[in-house]
């Protein structure tokens, strides 16, 4: 597995953990009857700070046990300059591209909502909620491209 | 497996050139040897500039490396 594919592992763990903790805490509100536009938008607050902070400790992280494990099997320092190449760049662009699209498709699902009589609120839960899941599938669809080739 | 309708003879060339390695190819033409796994596996058609790397270090004219294989017309 090269550093790129695991840098996506890494990520993708990081965002699915924030999906589950998303998730988990929307339910908890609903059943406790506390699904409010201040716990609602301070959940937000949460997820947005856990997803930046998250995929910059990951990041940093990977680079380090990455690099200590290349120091290990050769001997050799590793070469921050080789860590991405033309087809890693075209790989997070397809990504980023399919993440926009489902994100943007997310949005739209969401606003649906609203203006099938849902209230608000639940339409700003699934706004971020289809943003985390656009994140996990643009992870996935990259590792894809990485296994299987473009 | 997705593969790609370009194919080339980077392992081949690799072989006469003094079994040269995937990662020696990679250092020599700025990628990663993922990178040169992937083409050889007909995973990946790498860029118009990569491609003239890969042929001048081989000291070859560029279609001696790649060939693009047309798709079958159907019937």
């Amino acid at each position: 597995m090269s550093f790129q594919e695991k840098n996506i592992v890494a990520t993708l763990t990081n965002f699915s953990i924030i999906l589950a903790f998303y998730l988990f805490r929307i339910f908890q509100m609903v059943q406790t009857d506390t699904f409010t536009s201040t716990n609602l938008f301070r959940l937000w607050g949460i997820v947005a700070l856990l997803a930046v902070i998250g995929t910059i400790v990951v990041t940093i992280f990977t680079h380090i046990v990455g690099g200590i494990v290349h120091k290990v099997k050769t001997n050799e320092d590793p070469d921050i300059k080789d860590i991405q190449d033309e087809r890693d760049q075209m790989i997070e662009l397809k990504g980023t591209k399919l993440a926009y699209t489902f994100s943007s498709i997310g949005v739209a699902l969401a606003m649906l909502t609203f203006v099938l009589g849902q209230s608000a609120l639940v339409m700003f839960a699934l706004i971020i909620f289809f943003g985390v899941l656009a994140n996990i599938v643009a992870d996935l669809w990259r590792l894809n491209l990485y296994r299987k080739g473009f | 497996m997705t593969t790609s309708r370009i194919r080339n003879n980077i392992r081949t060339l690799r072989f006469h050139h003094g079994e040269m390695t995937q990662q020696q190819l990679a250092e020599k033409v700025g990628v990663t040897r993922q990178t040169i796994i992937a083409m050889e596996q007909d995973k990946y058609s790498p860029s118009l500039e990569l491609a003239f790397r890969i042929a001048q270090v081989f000291k070859v004219p560029l279609e001696e490396v790649f060939s693009y294989q047309p798709e079958e017309p159907s019937t």
